[in-house]
Parts: C-alpha cells; sequence; structure tokens
C-alpha cells in the first residue's frame, strides 16, 4: 500500500455524488457514517441480518432487480466471516452487483481490535475466481487505494457490468455517531416498499 | 402440523421439483447433501429453474433474503447439519426481519434411527427442537403421499411472513 488510508466519509462523498438510483447495502461502521452523505430510499441498513453475510443479501437483491445496481458497503472483518461467499460471487454474481471492501484490517465495531494480519483480499477475489467471473464473466478486482483514484474509476464500476469487486484501504479519523437503527423487520419493509415489491 | 408417515420410500424428485415450480418458486438454493442430491441434479437438468450452489448454509439463507426483498420467491433446500451452522442467517435474515424464507430441511439422521441403528446422529435429535425453537411451523415429507404439504408450508410462510420449513426424512429417489 502506499500512502495513508483514504478517508471512509470522503469515500461516501464521492459515492453519494455520483449515486442515482442504485440500491445501497451497508453494514457494521458504514453504517454509521453512509448516512451523514446519503437519505435515499434504496439505502439499506443490514447491521444485525447475519453476520458476514452483507455481499451475500446484495448478490440476491441485485439477482431479483436487474435493471438497477446493487453496491454494497462492507468491511474486510465481515469477509472474514464468510469466505465462501468469493466463490459465489465469482460463479453467480450479477453483472450488476458492486461490492466495495472497506479495508481497515481491524473490527472497528467492536472497539478496533486488529484482524488476523496477511490476507490480501484482491488476491483471496482473483483466486475465488472473481475476476473474468460472475454469471457474464466480465467480473472485475480492484484494489484502488487514492481519492483521486477512486473518483476517476467510480463512473466505470457503475457504469459497466461486473460483479465488480473492489478493495479500498479506508481510516476514519471522524468520531462516529451513535448506533441507532430502526427495527429489523421495518427496514426491510421499507426497502421493499421503495423496489415496488411491497 | 406433521402428516403421518407410512413408507420410508423418499420423495421422487421429479414430483417434488414440479410442484415447487408450479407454486412460483424462482430461485432455489441448494448445496447437495445426502438427502437432496437427486434433487439437486433434477433442479439442475431443468433449464427453467435458476439454482445457485453458494459455499455454506448461511449464504443461501442470506442470498435467499436478498432475492425475496427483490420481489423473486426463492427456496432454501438445506441440511440439518447447514441449518445449524446458518443459525445467525436464520436469525438475522428469517425469523427477526419476518422474512418468508421457504426452508426444505433434509433430515439426516432420520432413517437411521427410525430404523434403530446406533449410535443416533445428534443431528437428528436436535433438528425439531432447533426449528421449534426458531418458531418455525414444520411439516414431513416422507414420500410422494405428503406432497401437498409443499405447498401447505408455501402458504404459512406467505400468509404469516415468517420463515417454515418441510422436513425431508429419506433420500430424494428419481
Amino acid at each position: 500500500m502506499s500512502g495513508a488510508p483514504m478517508e471512509r466519509l470522503e469515500v461516501f462523498e464521492h459515492l453519494a455524488e455520483l449515486r442515482t438510483d442504485e440500491i445501497v447495502i451497508m453494514t457494521m461502521t458504514a453504517t454509521l457514517q453512509w448516512p451523514l452523505v446519503s437519505d435515499h430510499p434504496l439505502d439499506f441498513d443490514f447491521l444485525a441480518f447475519g453476520m458476514g453475510h452483507a455481499s451475500d443479501f446484495g448478490l440476491g437483491l441485485a439477482l431479483a432487480r436487474p435493471e438497477r445496481k446493487t453496491i454494497v458497503l462492507k468491511g474486510d472483518g465481515g469477509l472474514l466471516m464468510s469466505l465462501g461467499s468469493l466463490v459465489t460471487l465469482g460463479r453467480h454474481g450479477p453483472e450488476n452487483l458492486v461490492v466495495l471492501l472497506l479495508e481497515n484490517r481491524s473490527y472497528e465495531m467492536t472497539g478496533g481490535q486488529p484482524l488476523p494480519p496477511g490476507p490480501d483480499f484482491v488476491a483471496l477475489a482473483r483466486a475465488a475466481g472473481v475476476e473474468g467471473g460472475g454469471l457474464t464473466g466480465c467480473g472485475t478486482v480492484d484494489r484502488i487505494e487514492t481519492l483521486e483514484d477512486f473518483a476517476d474509476a467510480l463512473p466505470q464500476i457503475l457504469s459497466e457490468p461486473g460483479p465488480h469487486f473492489v478493495v479500498l484501504p479506508v481510516q476514519t479519523r471522524h468520531p462516529l455517531p451513535p448506533v441507532n437503527h430502526s427495527d429489523h423487520a421495518g427496514r426491510i419493509v421499507a426497502l421493499r416498499r421503495a423496489l415496488g415489491t411491497d | 402440523m406433521t402428516t403421518p408417515e407410512t413408507l420410508p420410500s423418499g420423495v421422487s424428485a421429479a414430483l417434488a421439483v414440479a410442484t415447487l415450480k408450479r407454486l412460483g418458486m424462482t430461485h432455489t438454493l441448494i448445496i447437495p447433501d445426502s438427502e437432496s442430491r437427486l434433487l439437486f441434479d433434477t433442479l439442475n437438468a431443468d433449464p427453467d429453474v435458476m439454482v445457485i450452489s453458494p459455499t455454506r448454509e448461511g449464504e443461501s439463507i442470506s442470498i435467499a433474503a436478498g432475492l425475496w426483498a427483490g420481489g423473486a420467491q426463492p427456496w432454501v433446500i438445506i441440511q440439518n447439519t447447514g441449518l445449524m451452522e446458518a443459525g445467525d442467517a436464520l436469525r438475522g435474515c428469517g425469523v427477526g426481519p419476518r422474512v418468508p424464507l421457504r426452508l426444505i430441511v433434509g433430515w439426516r439422521g432420520y432413517a437411521g434411527a427410525r430404523a434403530g441403528r446406533l449410535p443416533i446422529d445428534s443431528a437428528y435429535t436436535y433438528t425439531e427442537p432447533l426449528l421449534a425453537a426458531w418458531d418455525l411451523p414444520t411439516w414431513h415429507l416422507m414420500n410422494d403421499g405428503d406432497i401437498d404439504v409443499l405447498a401447505a408450508m408455501d402458504q404459512a410462510a406467505a400468509t404469516t411472513s415468517h420463515p417454515a420449513a418441510v422436513i425431508t426424512g429419506y433420500r430424494f429417489r428419481p
């Protein structure tokens, strides 16, 4: 890695600026910061829905709603809880799915305990068949280390067929808002209403 | 909500797939296991069925919840051992948010226990208590005569907006 990790809130600001009608699924500490930059009916807070499974939920949602992109904001600790999901992404991932892996090398939600050292998430995703994989063989795997590069790459990520798996080394110097989530069932009902399925 | 068992013949995989299609299933989440392997083959051979085979059952449950959120009608076919592994996903993506997941649970250990074989598989022992603990209504699908339990379970999941399960005790047959 070259230089300091990106500031996560600034990554979110870039994404929110370009986001139009995409579904955004977020989990863990991303659920505390994404609402600072976005208040959209297709924002979905996955916290407490199943440890490590945000991108699996996103895969299902993207399959069911091919007319729009589904973007998943998840952490590297969550990915370690369901590493096999990379293989599933490589085999069954639809072209409208974007997984942005927020790599902070820690379990931030529980106080910043370090992750097991060493996993190379780009290499893992490639080895799992994500690159050149997915349902249409268009899967991509990338690592983006600067805000400038992220801003440059984002239009392509949001417009070209994937699935896209992008590792974003991030940090946060901003104090996080407290956890204050709406009820579990209400969140999914609201999403279905926003999608017109309820 | 159980049906009486007659013969340990298992269920026709072709009949089961035809029934699931009639019920409007759009996607199947399945990881092959000893009970469902013929069902797995039959589903994969059917061009009208979209089969997704994740690597672990927690993925199956979570993908199914996403499919349902997007308006699809997925069914999850899972062995009891996988159900145990998928506990947090079932809690978080099914029971808690009241997602009407339709589960077909392979009951590993059932046939052996019914035949009096020892030792009893602990996967057999804990299956029904576990489903009951999650408040999942369950039906038994042991032979072709029980096939209507799939519709009953489907209807219950839809009307209660809650996961429900059919348990299969024997291997599917051609």
